[in-house]
């Protein structure tokens, strides 16, 4: 089998993504090598669709251990797996799930890692990350021209943040020859169109602007679709604080530490008490499966038209409102 | 165990609900896998799933419970499996059926706390709607195409049923397009899977491929002088089958008579060309003969895109032929199956041929097999996002928050928007006139009452239209049994005309379907088709069916986002749906296809069995 050609065993598995993106496309998934950091909840439903898209590698790199509760988040593992390392659990579900991509498993700690380890990656996706080591991890990228993206779940809440540096895409675009008029005299809606490439570009924040040098300046309406942005924000700087997720087993505490956040937030940020309410903060326990579904959806989206140059990105920040599950990409850093 | 599994964050009450609320699941596809994971890791532990599907190898990009071993195996069945090897305190319960068999009645429903639509087809998603109105049972309906979807909360009583909205028709083109004078490459395929179908399968007086001399455009032209047509407007009587039997299937006689013979006669119909480009002819010798690039055709997906020069199309079209000839001994008729290579690439020469003939854009086989199969591209991330939703509004049906399950669109990003997932502002309310969740549904039915038989009545209007399953009917007034369920007790009415049951204009049927629980009322309008009009119209009461406009001003200065799509559908590829059409809204080529009216006020719309678009 040659290295371009798909086989016809690949046409028939992908047959119904390649008459959606396109050959071209589902050739440069094909060789793709994606590392994956963090095989948890999230980590589980992004590991599952990008391996079911048919890229060429995917390196799991997680140094956990399987307990009880990552056993409820993921659908990868089964009760035999507890005490396992979790990256080595769930390679049999994983390779199962598309035999046709190489998987390699990492148990190893992200510390060790220099950057030549992420240099040769098409793509990187980070999940559970504290600011400092997305940070890093993105200026290695940068260095590199390597893709990176990172996603959380926190409860109903969950985001991605897309770092695809100076991003060139295109996008088929699709339309009506003149319109003809059938002999009945009625306008013949023709179902043949005429289909263009449009190339365009898209110039990505670093992680370091899109969580650290927000434009403090946003103001009024801009400011209030921000608010999820700073609940992002909030959440990951809990865990950079307490090395873990907001967790129910220390609700109270948890909670009082992230209001204490939130107030810092209304005065470094000037945001008013109403749009930015605390009561959200109850909402942000747990990895709850559905929004992990979600929220993987879009991160493996991403990746999709990260590899395959094709569709419009979002740019750069993805936010699920928790109350109305409303997603919308918001503009950060720039 | 099972119970920590639920989310810490629901109410209290939800968290108690969850792992005890029964739930059933109609469909083990995309959405449907992506929903049974989605349930059993959060604390669902009493599942039931429906699905009469089998797993094939174009399912394995997205349906993650299968793997290829599987391929061939029922859908639910495996599906549990794979649920039960990843958690085997899940009492799930799997069956291998339709959803709209006798078995599954109102008593079926009635024991679920929320049924979860996850289907590919309109007519079994009218099904389960009406099951569920019956058994007043709430039901969360779900569709994907390609990148976008959307959920729907229904509720008898609180929301919009899936039927409170008319639905375009399936796409059809007009005869005489078809048989006379083609002028784009979807025409040529219907043809030429309608001379599939006139060679070798079920007979269909639709479906006829010869010259069409009744077409009101040539009236006056030589040919129809010359030839004297019949009432089908047909140019012999013969059928086309017992021709190509008389010649036993002579690819050079059958070639000769459709690109050739029936050309020239189209040819003679001189007033068709007057602003048209004339057809060329071409005789077998000729096509033969053609100047090519020798190849093979290989099932690499590269040469499947490849389009193939005339000398290829005129020897496949004879190999074919020869194929499907001896697949036809011992048969009746074989179905045509874009699955089933040696049919589709029939229908691909013959297509290309009938292209080449009328000067349009030749197509390869991966096109036509798209176009002519009906494929709805399907990925597992759009699943994924729309599975999510299904759940998360499953929580809130159970804590009986219907005001907050709001439909909920998800759609392709693009430049000109930054709104992947939208919620809708309101609850869609019912429609007061739905002929299917009114209290006293009514539905107008406009159809030649000289012309149409019971049995066209009961088949094509009450259950491919109407999508009844088993109705029982009666003329009001007269009491007249028209139609029966039960077997054997009206099949003597099968063949009466309408008029003959004293069916006439301004006649009152009492439609009354047991399964359904549905009783339907129904007003009979004599109509008298023009041609290339159907034979038969349905019409709630017509002033309803506009766009929900109450909505449209709520909404209206709002989230444009939330405006849009208002359809669901499926998440597979399915024949008895529509067409794939091609988006016309430049701002937003992507969101292309609906198969409901738009609500509300403009722009784009989507979805998944497939369709036309509308004018919005």
């Amino acid at each position: 089998m040659s290295e371009k050609e798909l086989s016809a065993a690949e046409a028939e598995l992908y047959d119904r993504q390649i008459r959606l993106w396109g050959i071209e496309s589902q050739s440069r998934l094909r060789a793709a090598n994606v590392l994956l950091i963090g095989i948890r909840g999230l980590g589980s439903e992004i590991a599952k669709n990008i391996l079911l898209s048919g890229i060429n590698s995917l390196t799991i790199l997680d140094e956990g251990v399987v307990t009880e509760n990552e056993l409820l988040q993921n659908f990868l593992l089964n009760r035999d797996s507890i005490g396992q390392k979790i990256a080595e659990a769930v390679l049999s579900k994983a390779q199962a799930l598309n035999p046709l991509v190489k998987i390699t498993t990492d148990t190893s700690p992200l510390s060790e890692k220099t950057s030549a380890f992420y240099k040769d990656f098409t793509i990187i996706v980070a999940t559970g990350l504290t600011t400092k080591q997305l940070i890093e991890i993105d200026s290695i990228c940068r260095d590199f021209n390597v893709q990176f993206i990172c996603g959380d779940v926190f409860g109903m809440f969950g985001y991605s943040l897309s770092d695809f540096q100076m991003h060139e895409y295109y996008v088929d675009q699709i339309r009506l020859p003149n319109r003809k008029r059938a002999h009945d005299g009625k306008a013949s809606t023709s179902s043949e169109v005429i289909t263009e490439k449009i190339q365009a570009k898209l110039n990505y924040p670093s992680i370091n602007d899109a969580l650290l040098n927000a434009d403090s300046s946003a103001k009024g309406r801009r400011k209030r679709g921000l608010q999820l942005y700073y609940l992002m924000k909030l959440l990951i700087q809990f865990r950079d604080k307490n090395g873990r997720n907001p967790s129910v087993s220390s609700k109270d505490d948890d909670l009082a530490q992230m209001k204490a956040i939130r107030n810092e937030y209304l005065q470094d940020y000037q945001i008013k008490e109403e749009n930015f309410k605390a009561d959200v903060l109850n909402l942000v326990f747990g990895e709850i499966t559905p929004i992990c579904s979600i929220v993987g959806g879009v991160v493996a989206q991403e990746v999709i038209k990260a590899v395959s140059h094709k569709e419009a990105p979002i740019h750069n920040i993805f936010l699920l409102n928790p109350y109305t599950f409303s997603g919308k990409e918001e503009m950060v850093g720039a | 165990m099972i119970s920590s599994a639920v989310p810490s964050v629901l109410k209290d009450n939800v968290r108690e609900l969850i792992p005890t609320a029964k739930i059933l699941v109609v469909g083990a596809g995309g959405i449907g896998c992506e929903v049974l994971k989605n349930l059993a890791l959060s604390g669902f532990s009493d599942i039931e799933i429906i699905d009469l599907d089998t797993i094939d190898v174009s399912n394995l990009n997205r349906q993650f419970l299968f793997r290829k071993e599987h391929v061939g195996k029922s859908k639910a069945e495996v599906a549990k499996e794979s649920i039960l090897n990843y958690n085997p305190d899940i009492s799930i319960k799997a069956y291998h059926d339709s959803i709209t068999s006798q078995e599954y009645g109102v008593n079926f429903f009635k024991r679920f706390s929320v049924v979860l639509n996850a289907l590919d087809n309109r007519a079994a998603r009218n099904h389960v709607n009406r099951m569920c109105l019956a058994a007043d049972v709430p039901l969360i309906e779900s569709g994907t195409a390609g990148y976008s979807g959307q959920v729907q909360f229904i509720k008898k009583g609180v929301t919009q049923c899936y039927e409170c909205q008319p639905k375009p028709p399936q796409k059809s083109f007009p005869g005489c397009t078809i048989r006379n004078t083609p002028s784009e490459p979807v025409h040529c395929i219907v043809w030429a899977k309608h001379l599939f179908n006139q060679l070798f399968g079920e007979d269909d007086p639709d479906q006829d491929v010869s010259p069409d001399t009744a077409d009101p455009e040539a009236a006056g032209s030589v040919a129809n002088n010359l030839h004297q047509s019949t009432d089908a407007g047909n140019v012999q009587r013969t059928s086309t089958r017992q021709w190509a039997q008389q010649t036993d299937y002579s690819d050079v006689k059958l070639f000769n008579k459709f690109f050739n013979d029936d050309i020239n006669y189209l040819l003679s119909m001189e007033n068709l060309w007057k602003s048209r480009k004339p057809p060329e002819p071409i005789t077998w010798e000729a096509a033969t003969a053609c100047e090519g690039e020798k190849k093979e055709i290989s099932d690499d997906v590269a040469s499947d895109m490849e389009v193939w020069p005339m000398y290829l199309c005129a020897e496949i079209f004879s190999s074919t032929i020869g194929t499907l000839k001896k697949e036809l001994v011992n048969k009746e008729f074989l179905i045509w199956d874009k699955d089933d290579k040696v049919a589709l690439n029939f229908v691909t020469a013959c297509a290309n041929i009938r292209a080449h003939i009328f000067s349009i854009a030749k197509k390869s086989r991966w096109d036509i097999k798209s176009i002519a199969g009906n494929i709805i591209p399907a990925i597992a991330t759009t699943n994924a996002m729309i599975a999510g939703l299904v759940v998360l509004i499953a929580f809130r049906v159970l804590a009986e928050d219907y005001e907050e399950c709001q439909s909920i669109y998800l759609r392709q990003k693009s430049v000109h928007s930054n709104i992947i997932l939208a919620p809708d502002f309101f609850i869609d309310k019912a429609n007061p006139n739905c002929y299917v969740c009114a209290e006293q549904p009514y539905v107008s039915v406009y159809v030649n009452v000289e012309e149409m038989t019971v049995k066209e009545f009961e088949s094509e209007v009450l259950k491919k239209t109407l999508n009844m399953i088993a109705p029982d009917v009666i003329l009001d007034g007269k009491g007249v049994f028209v139609i029966s369920s039960e077997e054997g007790e009206t099949e003597i009415n099968n063949d009466k005309k309408l008029s003959a049951l004293g069916i006439v204009d301004g006649s009152i049927l009492k439609a009354d379907d047991f399964l359904q629980n549905y009783n339907l009322t129904i007003g009979i309008t004599n109509y008298i088709a023009e041609k290339d009009e159907p034979l038969f119209k349905i019409d709630a009461k017509s002033e309803e069916l506009q766009p929900n406009q109450q909505n449209g001003r709520q909404n209206g200065s709002t989230d444009k986002s939330a405006q849009q799509e208002n359809d669901m559908e499926v998440d597979d590829d399915k024949n008895d749906v529509e067409f794939i059409a091609p988006p016309v809204d430049d701002d937003d080529p992507q969101e292309g296809t609906s198969t409901k009216k738009r609500k509300l006020n403009p722009p784009e719309d989507e979805d998944e069995d497939l369709i036309m678009l509308d004018d919005p």
